[in-house]
Parts: C-alpha cells; structure tokens; sequence
C-alpha cells in the first residue's frame, strides 16, 4: 500500500515552495527542532546577496567565503573569512536587510544557524556567544577609532558623530 | 583576552589541583614542567590548575610557589603558559593574572599545523554544575574530606554519569555522553579535535573522520597530559624520570 510510507506533508510543497526549497525544508524536518542546517557550496556560487531579506547565520565549517560590498557602483572586497569565521550574524540580530554579499571560494561547507537555534546554541555551547561577542566588540573598537580620527581630521570641533558609539538600542515603536 | 592562538606544539594538562593535600601535581609536576622548558613546548593548564574549594590558603601558597618558580623560568624563556579558568579555581583568576604573566583565558582556539583544536575545561557541559550551582559547589567543598579517604573520588561523579547514560540507554563509553555531545557541538563549528579536563578521566576517541575528542585526565592520581604537535594531538602518560 503505496499510501503508508508516503510523506503526507509534503503534498503541495513543490508547488508552493519550488523543489529546491523544499527539499531544505524536508531536510530540516528530518532533523532534530533544535539541530542547526549544514549546506555545501561550489566555488564562486552566491550564499547571501546584498540587500537580500534571508535572516540565517552561517559558520564555516571548511573552505572560504568572500564578503564584498557594493561601495558607489564599485564592489570593495571587504574580507576572507575561513574556516571557523562566522557571517550574517547582523542580518539575524538585527532583522534588516544583508549589508554585504558573501561568495563560496573553492568547495565550502557551512553552519547554518536561524535566530532560534542560535539561542540553543548558545545554551549548548555558550562560548560561541562569547565569541561572537568577542568579534562585535573588536569591530565596534575599531570603528568608534575611526569616528574619533574622522573628528580629528575634521578640526571644526564638533563631536557630534561621537555620540552615536554609545547611543542607545532603537526600541520598535510598534502601532504607535 | 586572547582565545586565538597558533601554537605548534604544546602540552595540555588539567586538573592538577594544586593545593589540595592529595594531588600527586605538587610532586611530579615539577619534571614535567622541566621536560616542556628542555623540549621547547608551551603549556596549558586546562582548567583546575589550583584547588581552592578543597584546601586551606596555606596548602596553596605552600604547593603553589615552587610550580610557579618554574612556571616563571618557562616564561623568561620565552615559553608561553595558557592557563584556562574551571569550575575550582574561577576565584583565582586575577591573583593568577597578577601572580605570573599568564595568559589567563575562559578556552583556547589551538591553530595547530593545519588543525583547529578547542581546549577547554568542559565543566560548562557537566550538566549538574550547570543546574545546580549552589548544590555542586556545597557537595565540592564536602568532599574535601572525602578525599582522605578515596583520592579519586571526582570519578564517582562520572561513574554516575555513566550509569545515568546506561539508564537511558545512551553510549556507554568511558566518559559521560554529555561530553561527547557537546564536543561534537564544537567540531562542527571547523575544529578538527577537541580537549576538554574535568572529568578526571583521560580518553581519545573518535567523533568522526578526522574528528578527535580527547580528555587530558587528572594529577590527582598519576599524570596524563594531551601533546599538541604540528597539528597532532595524543594523549600520552607522564612518569617521573628517576633521579640517579
């Protein structure tokens, strides 16, 4: 009786959701709710674009990822990031938009990690928080030495841009 | 606080408990120290490096002084010594830092040869420390005593672990299950081999192709230790050579 072993759910996903995404979805209901995704990559092929909505997280499992920006029609390659580097961490926090595109350099494999399973995570594995941390921190030193050399070379004596290193966390408004 | 290094080769020891009346480290750690400052490796201490639940201030500063003349000697030659916090010697961690030039560290990512390795105490994963922190830290202090009687008396505590994994059906390998778990967490952020301390029971095994855990044991009773060379990490037993 064919019926039995047939996958009920996914009845209608294909259509919906395209073969490939399904079988993403398929393959996260055959793993445990709080098991992070692992996903491959071939050379130069794209994992986030730019200004694209997905939310995910990714840690490199092995290989290399490409970051670059596109910076006044220019793309600026702003780093390589290797193996045990993390990405896309700002797009999951924040829920905005990728700032920045990440490209596959040789065959990759990643880590994949939604908002609730890094909260797992976390809970499993906490020095990865500490890392991440660790990481924000480093790049909020440098950019807050940077905003302190731009008022420098400035010379007009306004510090106003100083004072967004330790403005407050923006609160959604919500209805109002 | 540095948790990145490039280490070539190293020695990893943990839970040396110096201090506590009973740790064989105040003897025979001294030789190895002398073994790494002759071979040229850097060490680390992984975790319960100094007892301070167990033992009184004086039995420290009493074992602590000739370990840390020869820590000292490792470090003006040039020799690093990493000195990775666990759960007994958390309240230690500034006289530490201001004691000795050590790199005190909560882990360390080991770059390796071409190998990722995580050293880290463990007792983040030890699920009793986790959810009974008062508990864990009274019945530590309890069996100070205890260990007058039975030197090893930290692997009662994975003996039932291990019987707890047997109830539920789990592996019943040499170490709880949990360990392996959360090594396994660890590998697959890019890290080829994992060393946790804390259970006092030294083990290597396998996680999956190239994928190493291992367990740098204790220096309660005998001296296991993890080498770090070019990449390879083994588990391996100290002896003290024998004076002539």
């Amino acid at each position: 009786m064919w019926w039995i072993g047939y996958d009920w759910p996914t009845v209608g996903l294909d259509a919906a959701l395209g073969i490939d995404k399904r079988r993403e979805v398929m393959s996260a209901r055959k793993q445990s709710h709080a098991e992070e995704l692992e996903r491959s990559y071939q050379d130069g092929e794209v994992i986030v674009e730019e200004g694209d909505g997905s939310r995910d997280m990714f840690v490199i499992q092995s290989g290399s990822v490409r970051i670059t920006k596109r910076i006044a029609e220019r793309v600026v390659e702003l780093a390589t990031l290797r193996r045990g580097d993390f990405f896309g961490e700002m797009s999951l926090l924040e829920s905005l938009p990728r700032d920045a595109s990440a490209h596959a350099i040789g065959e990759t494999h990643l880590l994949v990690i939604s908002a609730g399973a890094l909260l797992v995570r976390m809970r499993r594995d906490p020095t990865f928080a500490f890392e991440m941390l660790q990481r924000l921190s480093g790049r909020v030193r440098k950019l807050n030495a940077r905003v302190v050399q731009l008022i420098e070379s400035a010379g007009d004596g306004s510090a106003e841009p100083a004072t967004m290193m330790y403005a407050p966390a923006s609160v959604d408004e919500g209805d109002r | 606080m540095i948790v990145d290094v490039r280490l070539e080769r190293a020695l990893v020891v943990s839970d040396l408990h110096i201090g506590n009346p009973f740790s064989e480290a105040s003897e025979s750690l001294g030789s190895f120290l002398e073994y790494a400052e002759r071979e040229r490796y850097h060490v680390i201490i992984n975790g319960d490096g100094l007892e301070i639940l167990q033992t009184s201030f004086a039995n420290l500063a009493n074992d602590t002084v000739r370990i840390l003349n020869r820590i000292q000697r490792l470090l003006a030659r040039g020799q690093h010594v990493y000195y990775v916090v666990g759960n007994h010697d958390i309240v230690l961690e500034h006289y530490l830092e201001s004691w000795a030039e050590l790199h005190i560290s909560p882990f360390l990512n080991v770059h390796s040869g071409d190998r990722r390795i995580r050293v880290e105490h463990g007792h983040l994963y030890d699920p009793f420390f986790v959810n009974y922190p008062r508990l864990y830290d009274a019945l530590t202090r309890a069996a100070g005593p205890l260990l007058h009687i039975y030197p090893d008396v930290y692997r009662l505590w994975s003996a039932y672990e291990r019987y707890k994994d047997r109830r539920a059906g789990r592996s019943t390998q040499a170490e709880p299950s949990v360990y392996h778990g959360a090594a396994e967490m660890l590998l697959r952020r890019g890290f080829d081999a994992v060393v946790f301390g804390h259970t006092h029971r030294a083990e290597s095994i396998e996680l999956g192709p190239e994928k190493q855990y291992l367990n740098s044991g204790n220096w309660m009773h005998g001296g296991t230790y993890v080498e770090l060379d070019h990449g390879r990490a083994t588990l391996k037993k100290w002896t003290v050579p024998k004076r002539r």
